[in-house]
């Protein structure tokens, strides 16, 4: 038997498929859009024909993500904070602090190194330093996104972005390059607002973090400019696992296996 | 009390008298904050500005209540004195009564209340025609004490997941009792309770203690126990706070009787601690610990400052003891709780130990 | 950090007064003043007390107590330029950023350990909740003893005689903390500063309603509330007496504070403490001046030195921000017709359920005076939140929108 993950999100819907000894045998992302059930239905016939694993031999679904009441045939709905935590125990074993920033929101947990959560914060009321502003200052920029977090290795200025909200953002950042700021140098700005904010998140679970293992998922992990200044303003190394934004995805399949299993 | 009473008296916070509104020949109303009157609030005083108190002019102003005729105001805040100030703009008949709020239950203070509730009892009697002797007023308090009692009892059977219709029943109940005339809602509920327990959907779910101003909607309680949660305490303004028990005595003014049961009535968020100091966080664990809760969830509405004001030091203390915090920050709307229902869910999962 | 930097303030404006030629110098004795203040806050050697805004800050210095509220940590920390640290520690802590700054300003600031330690705190309802709750909270933190002041909504003789009754139990209270008496001679001495700096402060602003104004638009800010801390001190009279003389001679040699003044406006509760170009572009760009500042104001008798507390409580009461809108509206239409104002600012800073919380209501009763009335969302001490280009147009299209209307009635 295989079980099967999928984590609704806002810009993209995940799947991961596990096998009976918990290990990823296949992944598949696609993007949410507008209607939500049909992507659903559809990373779920991308992921078995990807892995060509007929749908009798998937034991169970759990489903996650903001969209996680929409998935059918699911055993349950869990939220994506407890399934971030199972599946980066999966991903980076004796991880204690994770920040998941996704397409709308961000979130930081603190776990007890075993997958379980033990306190958790979460910015979802504003897309500020989410998946959603980087797509809107790319845009701004006019540069590819995932060309966003290599642009400013070179950077080394301490020019700041003072409003970390998207729209005041976007007409400084159109100002900023009005006034002839380097796009490196912007960039730079941009990634330390996101990771001012992130470590302002952080520290809420974990005020203290000498010590902790800390990692990053969500699809903004993906973004090593983001990554690493976030390192730097934390003063402290951050894992990011093979498939950031998996992670969700795989820690609904990891309990839908737990829980066929326990049965 | 008789059939005197026809006059409605409006008010929105949980330290108003009730028994001398009665007693001075009104119907104490409470306007909660509850409905879909759109939002113009905002223009009167300013958006950024207390969501109950929005929610309440909004009310006035969308014409969704009946007609007062006082609306009693306590100075416990900044917003309260906001509404007071703001009232005539949306009902500009209805004459505002405010009643000032010391801080402390010294001698002092109980004794500048008083005169205040003999203030208050005059500008009533000026409505209604009917200033309470003595007698009645003794008379009103043992009748509110009785409608108390009734709660603490029904408040138990919630917490042990018995009571029929549980938490949002039991809240409807709190929403009734403070809009309705007392004589109906007593014979009413005391029917009510003398009904048999019946296990309830929550009475397995994972233990918390809900603590915060004002929520007044039944189907948060709905909410919450969806996700699995069942609440063993509930410490809210329009919920457990509304009514509490005075003492009674005949041979006592019962101005007095009044003013010293106000002043110290349960704690809230407009509560100075000054002996011990910042004694919330502790009162927040205590109560916490007493009712087995496993969990805390602070419900806090936007721009409450005195309690928001107070979050961090609750959070350190409940942290030390591990005892795990949720602040959900509300806009007494049900949309806005209902978007923060993956916290909600995350947290009972958390609480539950899911899947290790 | 705190320390070092009033003994270098001081030392600064010493050095400046010294050797000034210009003559114009109350300004510079006042902020002198408060960096004194400052430092006997920081110098470990003082008794100090943190409290609210409406403390009797005279029979504190009386009592041998340097007083300080807690929002002047907040304007002091943003006028320095470095209150982004304490904002973000209050953040961490989970507390809510629709709070106002000045609270979650000293929050973090004292969770840093930037806020001397008190002998004792004294919170008061007025003027704000949020500000009692602050206080509560920081006697928690350094586990003091609180005393706690209700200043009642209304204002009769009921309301003065329970507020005096509070202030003579404060009195005790101090006593039990510093284990002295009130000396009656000191609080006589005390009282008799407080008037001298009362009488120089209306003389100074019957100086400032002048056509022109000798006043310049940065010489009043803050200017009532930061005195009400040195009431009660010799230091305090003689800044107050500083400020009248220097108008007067101003006045008398008709030199305006704005040359070519050809608007003045009243400013609304909160300065933006921080550094920021838009009073001087007011002045600059449109000859115009902030004559009057709501919270300067002074609608207090002279205080009795044989029986003061009266006198204290009716001061407490008498503040603007105390009681009901209504009184706040009668209080800035009075300063809009001594001033001859033009029109006023309100700026509704971010997180305040006084000033912004009864932004609607000022502006209507402010308009049916016919003051118009801009008002600016701004944050009076984050300057992260400040959107320059935003506000300077808007002060712009308000002060263009003011010269037209007189322009069209035959003026100036």
């Amino acid at each position: 038997m295989f079980y099967l993950g999928v984590d609704v999100g806002s810009l993209s819907c995940d799947a991961v498929l596990v096998d009976e000894q918990g290990q990823m045998v296949d992944w598949a992302v696609i993007p949410t859009g507008a209607r939500n059930v049909e992507s659903i239905a559809k990373v779920q016939r991308q992921i078995l024909a990807k892995s060509g694993i007929p749908l009798q031999q998937v034991g169970a679904t759990i489903a996650t993500g903001y969209g996680r009441d929409r998935v059918e045939g699911r055993l349950a709905s869990v939220t994506e904070i407890t399934c971030h935590g199972r599946g980066i125990q999966a991903a980076l074993a004796g991880t204690e602090v994770l920040v998941d920033i996704g397409g709308q929101d961000s979130k930081a947990m603190l776990l007890d190194g075993k997958g379980r959560v033990l306190d958790f914060a979460m910015n979802d009321k504003c897309a500020a330093g989410t998946g959603r502003f980087l797509e809107a200052m790319a845009r701004t920029l006019e540069i590819e996104l995932a060309q966003l977090g290599h642009l400013d290795k070179d950077a080394h200025g301490d020019l700041t972005l003072s409003s970390m909200c998207t729209v005041f953002a976007e007409s400084e950042v159109v100002s900023l390059i009005a006034e002839g700021a380097a796009v490196p140098e912007i960039v730079r700005g941009l990634h330390r607002a996101i990771a001012n904010r992130t470590r302002t998140l952080i520290k809420r679970v974990a005020p203290n973090l000498s010590g902790l293992a800390v990692a990053m998922s969500g699809g903004v992990a993906r973004n090593p400019g983001v990554v690493r200044t976030l390192g730097q303003v934390l003063d402290c190394e951050i894992s990011v696992p093979k498939e950031p934004d998996t992670i969700g995805a795989l820690g609904a399949a990891l309990i839908a296996r737990d829980r066929s299993v326990k049965r | 009390m008789n059939q005197e009473i026809t006059k409605l008296a409006g008010f929105t916070c949980a330290y108003t008298p009730l028994p001398l509104l009665a007693a001075a020949g009104f119907t104490p109303y409470r306007i909660l904050p509850v409905g879909q009157a759109p939002d113009q609030a905002g223009s009167i005083l300013h958006d950024n500005m207390c969501p109950h108190v929005k929610r309440v002019l909004d009310r006035a102003l969308d014409d969704d209540l009946p007609g007062l005729d006082a609306l009693v105001v306590i100075n416990s805040c900044d917003a309260m004195r906001r509404l007071a100030d703001a009232w005539p703009k949306a009902r500009p008949a209805e004459p505002v009564m405010l009643l000032d709020l010391p801080y402390s239950a010294d001698e002092r203070a109980v004794n500048f209340l008083r005169q205040e509730l003999l203030a208050l009892a005059e500008k009533l009697a000026a409505g209604s025609g009917r200033l309470p002797s003595q007698e009645e007023l003794h008379q009103s308090i043992a009748t509110y004490n009785r409608l108390a009692r009734l709660f603490d009892r029904l408040d138990a059977r919630a917490a042990a997941g018995t009571l029929t219709g549980g938490r949002a029943g039991l809240q409807r109940w709190h929403q009734r009792s403070v809009t309705e005339p007392i004589d109906k809602i007593l014979a009413e509920l005391e029917t009510f309770a003398a009904d048999n327990d019946h296990p309830d959907k929550a009475a397995a779910g994972a233990p918390i203690l809900l603590f915060g101003n004002v929520l007044a909607e039944t189907e948060a309680f709905d909410l919450f126990e969806e996700a699995g949660a069942r609440i063993v305490a509930e410490d809210l303004c329009t919920g457990s706070r509304q009514l509490t028990v005075l003492p009674e005595n005949p041979a006592e003014d019962p101005y007095l009787i009044l003013a010293r049961g106000l002043l110290n009535r349960p704690p809230c968020a407009r509560t100075i601690h000054a002996e011990p100091t910042g004694d919330l966080a502790e009162q927040v664990m205590r109560r916490a610990q007493e009712t087995g809760a496993r969990g805390v969830v602070a419900h806090v509405l936007k721009f409450c400052d005195p309690y928001l004001a107070r979050l961090p030091a609750v959070h350190e203390r409940l942290r030390k003891e591990g005892m795990p915090l949720l602040v959900l920050e509300g806009d007494c709307t049900m949309r806005s709780l209902g978007q923060q229902r993956t916290r909600i869910e995350a947290f009972v999962e958390m609480l539950q130990g899911e899947e290790s | 950090m705190m320390l070092p930097y009033f003994e270098n303030l001081i030392q600064g404006i010493e050095e400046r007064l010294a050797t000034d030629k210009s003559g114009i110098v109350a300004r510079k004795r006042l902020t002198l003043e408060t960096a004194r203040l400052g430092k006997r806050l920081y110098s470990g050697e003082e008794r100090i007390t943190w409290s609210g805004l409406v403390a009797p800050y005279d029979l504190l210095a009386a009592m041998g107590i340097v007083p300080c509220f807690v929002e002047f940590i907040g304007g002091m920390l943003a006028s320095m330029g470095s209150i982004d640290p304490m904002l973000e520690q209050a953040d961490q802590m989970g507390y809510a950023t629709d709070c106002c700054t000045y609270h979650r300003a000293v929050t973090g600031a004292v969770h840093q350990g930037l806020l001397p330690e008190p002998d004792f705190l004294i919170a008061t309802s007025a003027v704000c909740s949020g500000g009692m709750a602050v206080i509560e909270g920081l006697a928690r933190h350094f586990d003091k003893d609180l005393f706690v002041i209700h200043v009642p909504h209304e204002k009769n003789e009921r309301a003065v005689a329970y507020l005096a009754d509070q202030f003579r139990a404060l009195t005790d209270f101090v006593t039990e903390h510093t284990g002295e008496a009130l000396d009656p001679d000191r609080l006589r001495m005390a009282v008799d500063n407080t008037n001298r700096a009362r009488a120089a402060m209306i003389e100074t602003y019957r100086w400032a309603r002048q056509v022109p104004s000798p006043a310049r638009s940065r010489d009043l800010i803050n200017f009532g509330i930061v005195m009400a801390l040195f009431l009660g001190t010799e230091g305090g009279a003689e800044v107050a007496e500083a400020y009248r003389d220097e108008f007067a001679r101003k006045a008398g040699e008709n030199i305006a504070g704005v040359p070519g003044e050809q608007l003045r406006l009243l400013w609304l509760q909160n300065r933006i403490q921080f550094k920021n170009p838009l009073v001087e572009m007011l002045e600059q760009e449109y000859q115009t001046a902030v004559v009057a500042e709501e919270l300067n104001d002074i609608a207090w008798d002279p205080i009795d030195p044989e029986d003061p507390y009266p006198g204290f409580a009716r001061r407490a009461l008498s503040f603007s921000l105390v009681g009901s809108t209504a009184h706040r509206a009668q209080s800035i239409q009075r300063l809009a017709k001594d001033y001859q104002v033009d029109g006023a600012i309100n700026p509704c800073h971010w997180g305040c359920r006084q000033g912004t919380g009864a932004r609607g209501l000022m502006g209507e009763a402010l308009r049916g005076a016919g003051v118009p009335t801009l008002n600016l969302e701004v944050d009076c001490v984050d300057p992260r939140n400040f959107a320059e280009g935003q506000l300077r147009t808007r002060l712009q299209a308000f002060v263009e929108m003011l010269l037209d209307h007189k322009a069209a009635a035959g003026g100036p």
